[in-house]
Parts: structure tokens; C-alpha cells; sequence
């Protein structure tokens, strides 16, 4: 009974999708034809480096917390984590008072004498940069988790037994910690690009027109001027439709992973 | 030998560690000292120490109207998302039937649907069933985003419970509900409390979703979002951003520090 009553919850947004394109297929068309692909791909693009940049960088963080036999690495790992708690809004907010033109960078070089009066790094704020720098910023510590958590239930005894098999510690990691922890890697860099794919908040508030992204436009046929909600549902039904098959070759290759481990 | 790393290795990880450390604090410690700094404009050089920001937003109405609506939508929802979390948690997590695969996917799909989606299919649906936006549109979809993560918080939690604890109480005479009050309850009640929390923290914070679905009265996110276009009110709003930043913090490590102590209590009896 609980569950019948969630489940309705869920199929309440989801029963509602088929709706509007059922009626007509130009919002599909227009989907093809008038630019929203390419702007889907540049969105695309810019979550992919910046999934790949975190995790990459959340990486060799777990790894030291997990593996180094740190002793306060619970409360590390808090340190590392605390940041994604407090609000996203506010995180964006601080970065916009960083990189703005009369924002603490600028005005500080100036101040120091590093950068002439007028000549403000303007590629700072309102740039795909900026868009990309924040969102890694936001993602960070949350990335880190999963990564840390496949890390820390591996058996430190296959580590031993490599390093008694005469392997180097590159070997040892890149033969056995590496493969090992491939669910964690790919969950991480899911948990980044689903949701930054469908931003919209963030490239808003710093992107400018240079970082718009494949989010802003539904929104913008959702809510401004001349709303178009039919083509604004193709768009966000093809982002789900994206999403799903990623998160379905996911789940495939974490059960093949895990058949081989068996 | 350390196999995972060398001391060299070790060596960099700590300083990379630091400045991983730096950069996710940094912006957080100049929004601090922005928040007391005279100018109308955060730039430097500094201009001297004033609590004028921290005052003037004490007396902006709109901005506690916002606090308010927020608080009271975040309440609500978590409320609401945790009871359905925990009914949903004992009938996924005791019974088996037909299709549970299928149902517990079906509960966690929000988590991977972004939320610029979710907004706008309940804005469809709420507009298709001829629903006014209000305050209770907002509630209902803050508890469609933090459902599945109460779910995710309470399942592993009642998964540790000894299910014969419940058996035992039924033999008792105990029923369902006294079972569950006396029994249940108190063995979840931390994972509850964490549930809440996520849940709360989620929504006031959640400005995506509201956005859409909001009616006249604004959450803070949305009065923050619009507050953020213009310049003047921005010393303000730093003020606030620190305000609120002490406080998650605050709750967040004062919930940690009592979880922790229960749960040495419950494994302790």
C-alpha cells in the first residue's frame, strides 16, 4: 500500500511526458532543425570536460583518504564533503563576486599593481569558463564520495598480495586498485553529468550568452516571451531519453563488472 | 612496504589535499569578510569594518517574507517526504511482492531526472489538472525531489534490524502500530533525523524545481536568484549568504555529533 501511493507519486511525472508529443511531432522537428541539437551538443561537451576534470581530481583525493591509513580521514573526508551542504545558490553567488569585472580578482590586481586600470580580465565572468569553473566547484566534494566509499571496501589484502607478486606500486594500482574501483569512477562521473547536463541556474548567473546552455533554452520556452511549451517538452523529453540510456549502459556495465569479479 | 602510496606520494597528496581544501573554502571566507566590509561593492582594497549589511537585512521584509516561506515550505515537505519515506522503506524493505524491482527503480528515477525536467512536467501536470501554483505546488514538488533519498537513508537503516525484534513484539500482542511506535521507531529514529535534515536542507535551498512551480509568494532561492541581478541589494545579500551558511553548519554538525551518540547508545543496549 506505502509503496502503491510513492509509486503514483512517480508516475506522476513520468505519465505526463508522452503528452504533449503526442499531439504533434514539431516540437521533434524543430528539436532537429533549428540549432537546440547543437546547443545540446555544446552542453554536452561542457559537462563531459567537466565531469572528467572532478573526477579526475576527486580521484587521488579518495585515494588518500581511503588508502593512506590516515587516521582522521572520516573527519577529512567531512572537511572535504561540508561545502556541498551549504547552499548552491550562495556558493554561485560567491563566485560571482570573485570574477566579476569590478569583483575581487580584477579589482585586486589592480590593487597590487599586477593589472593596469581598465583592463580588466574580462574572460573571467560571463564566459563558458566561468560556467565550467563554478559547476566543477559545486560537484567537487560531492564527487569525491562515491569514489572514496568503492576505495575504502576494497580488500586491502589484494594490495599485499600484489606487492608480494612483485608488483610495483604502479603496477599494483593500475592492474588492481584501478579496475577495482571503476563502479565508484563511472557512478562519480554520472552523479556529475546528469544533473550539470540539464543545468540552467548556474550558467544563468555567471555564463552570459557565451555559456548558455542546452538547460536555459527549455527554460526560456517554458517561461519567457514567447512560450513554446511543445518544443520546450521535445527538448526536455530528449534529454531524458539521453539520460536513460546512459544510466542504462551504467547499470550493465557495473553487472558485467561485477559477473567478472565473481 | 605501503603499498598505496610512497612517502613521497603521501607527501603530495597532503599538499594537494590542502589546496583542493583552500579552493572549496575560499570563496565561502571572502563572502565572510565581504559581508563586513563598508563598500557598496565587494572589491578591494577594503574599506573597513561595519555591520550596516547585517542590519539592513534584519529590516528588509521582503527578505524575511522569503525566509519564511521557505522555512515553512521546507518543514512541510520534509514532513511529508519522510513519513512517505518511511512507509515506503517498511513496504519495500518487508514484504516481498510482484514487480518490488520495478517499484523501488520507479521511487528512485527522480534522483537521475534533472530537476530542470521535474519542474516542468509538474508544471504540465499541475496545469493540466487545473491547479492554481501556490505555496502547496512548491511543497508537493520538494517532496518528489527528497523522497528517494529519505528512501535511500532509511532502507539500509531498517535492512540492520532484526526483523524477529518485530515478530517478538506481535507475540507480545503488540499491534502494527504500537509495534511500529515501540519498536521500530526507536530503532530508526536516527536515520530519521538525517532523513529530515537532507530533506529540509534540500528544499530550502532548492530554487530549480520552485521556480517553476512557484505562486505569488517567493522561497528564499527565488528572491536570492532575483536579488543576485541587482547590484545594490548585493551587500545585503552576502550578509544573509553568511547567515545562513553558519547555520547549515551549525545544524549540520550538531545533528552529526548527536547521531553519532545515539547510535553508540543503540549499539551499546
Amino acid at each position: 500500500m506505502p509503496a502503491v501511493i510513492v509509486a503514483l507519486y512517480s508516475v506522476n511525472e513520468l505519465s505526463l511526458f508522452p503528452g504533449p508529443h503526442s499531439f504533434a511531432l514539431g516540437g521533434w522537428y524543430r528539436l532537429f532543425h533549428t540549432g537546440y541539437i547543437q546547443l545540446f551538443w555544446k552542453s554536452a561537451k561542457m559537462s563531459l570536460i567537466v565531469s572528467a576534470l572532478v573526477v579526475a581530481a576527486a580521484y587521488p583525493l579518495a585515494y588518500f583518504l581511503a588508502l593512506s591509513g590516515t587516521r582522521r580521514k572520516y573527519v577529512l573526508l567531512l572537511l572535504l564533503i561540508a561545502p556541498f551542504l551549504t547552499s548552491y545558490l550562495l556558493r554561485v553567488l560567491a563566485w560571482k563576486v570573485i570574477l566579476g569585472e569590478q569583483g575581487v580578482i580584477n579589482t585586486f590586481l589592480v590593487w597590487t599593481g599586477l593589472q593596469a586600470n581598465g583592463h580588466a580580465l574580462s574572460f573571467l565572468l560571463y564566459s563558458r569558463f566561468a560556467v565550467m569553473l563554478v559547476l566543477g566547484y559545486v560537484w567537487l566534494p560531492f564527487v569525491a564520495l562515491p569514489i572514496f566509499v568503492t576505495l575504502e571496501s576494497l580488500d586491502q589484502r589484494l594490495l599485499e598480495a600484489a606487492s608480494d607478486l612483485y608488483a610495483s606500486r604502479l603496477q599494483a594500482f593500475l592492474r588492481v586498485t584501478l579496475p577495482l574501483s571503476l563502479p565508484g569512477v563511472v557512478a562519480a562521473f554520472l552523479f556529475v553529468f546528469i544533473p550539470t547536463v540539464g543545468e540552467f541556474v548556474t550558467p544563468s548567473l555567471v555564463g552570459g550568452t557565451q555559456g548558455y546552455m542546452y538547460g536555459n533554452q527549455i527554460v526560456d520556452l517554458f517561461q519567457n516571451g514567447f512560450p513554446d511549451w511543445e518544443t520546450g517538452a521535445a527538448l526536455a523529453l530528449f534529454l531524458i531519453g539521453v539520460i536513460s540510456v546512459l544510466t542504462v549502459v551504467f547499470v550493465r556495465f557495473l553487472r558485467v563488472g561485477e559477473a567478472q569479479a565473481a | 612496504m605501503d603499498v598505496a602510496l610512497s612517502r613521497n606520494g603521501r607527501r603530495i597528496m597532503r599538499v594537494f589535499f590542502a589546496l583542493v581544501i583552500v579552493f572549496l573554502y575560499a570563496p565561502i571566507a571572502i563572502l565572510v569578510i565581504f559581508s563586513f566590509n563598508k563598500g557598496s561593492v565587494p572589491t578591494f582594497p577594503l574599506s573597513g569594518f561595519t555591520l550596516h549589511w547585517y542590519h539592513q537585512f534584519l529590516t528588509n521584509s521582503d527578505m524575511q517574507a522569503a525566509l519564511e516561506t521557505s522555512a515553512i515550505v521546507a518543514a512541510v515537505s520534509s514532513v511529508i517526504a519522510v513519513g512517505l519515506g518511511i512507509l515506503a522503506s517498511i513496504g519495500l524493505s518487508r514484504s516481498r511482492f510482484r514487480g518490488k524491482g520495478f517499484v523501488t527503480t520507479l521511487v528512485l528515477v527522480p534522483l537521475v531526472v534533472p530537476l530542470v525536467v521535474l519542474g516542468i512536467s509538474l508544471l504540465l501536470l499541475f496545469t493540466v489538472l487545473g491547479i492554481q501554483l501556490s505555496i502547496l505546488t512548491i511543497v508537493i514538488g520538494h517532496v518528489v525531489i527528497s523522497l528517494p533519498y529519505t528512501v535511500l537513508i532509511l532502507m539500509p537503516r531498517l535492512g540492520q534490524i532484526d526483523a524477529s525484534l518485530a515478530e517478538a513484539a506481535y507475540d507480545l500482542g503488540a499491534g502494527p502500530l504500537t509495534t511500529f511506535r515501540r519498536v521500530t521507531l526507536p530503532l530508526i529514529l536516527p536515520a530519521v533525523v538525517s532523513a529530515l535534515l537532507v530533506a529540509f536542507t534540500t528544499s530550502f535551498d532548492e530554487y530549480a524545481v520552485a521556480s517553476f512551480l512557484a505562486g505569488p509568494r517567493q522561497t528564499f532561492p527565488i528572491f536570492l536568484y532575483s536579488a543576485l541581478r541587482f547590484p545594490s541589494q548585493l551587500p545585503q545579500v552576502i550578509a544573509v549568504a553568511v547567515v545562513v551558511i553558519c547555520l547549515t553548519v551549525l545544524v549540520i554538525v550538531g545533528a552529526e555529533v548527536w547521531r553519532r551518540r545515539v547510535e553508540a547508545r543503540l549499539e551499546a543496549a
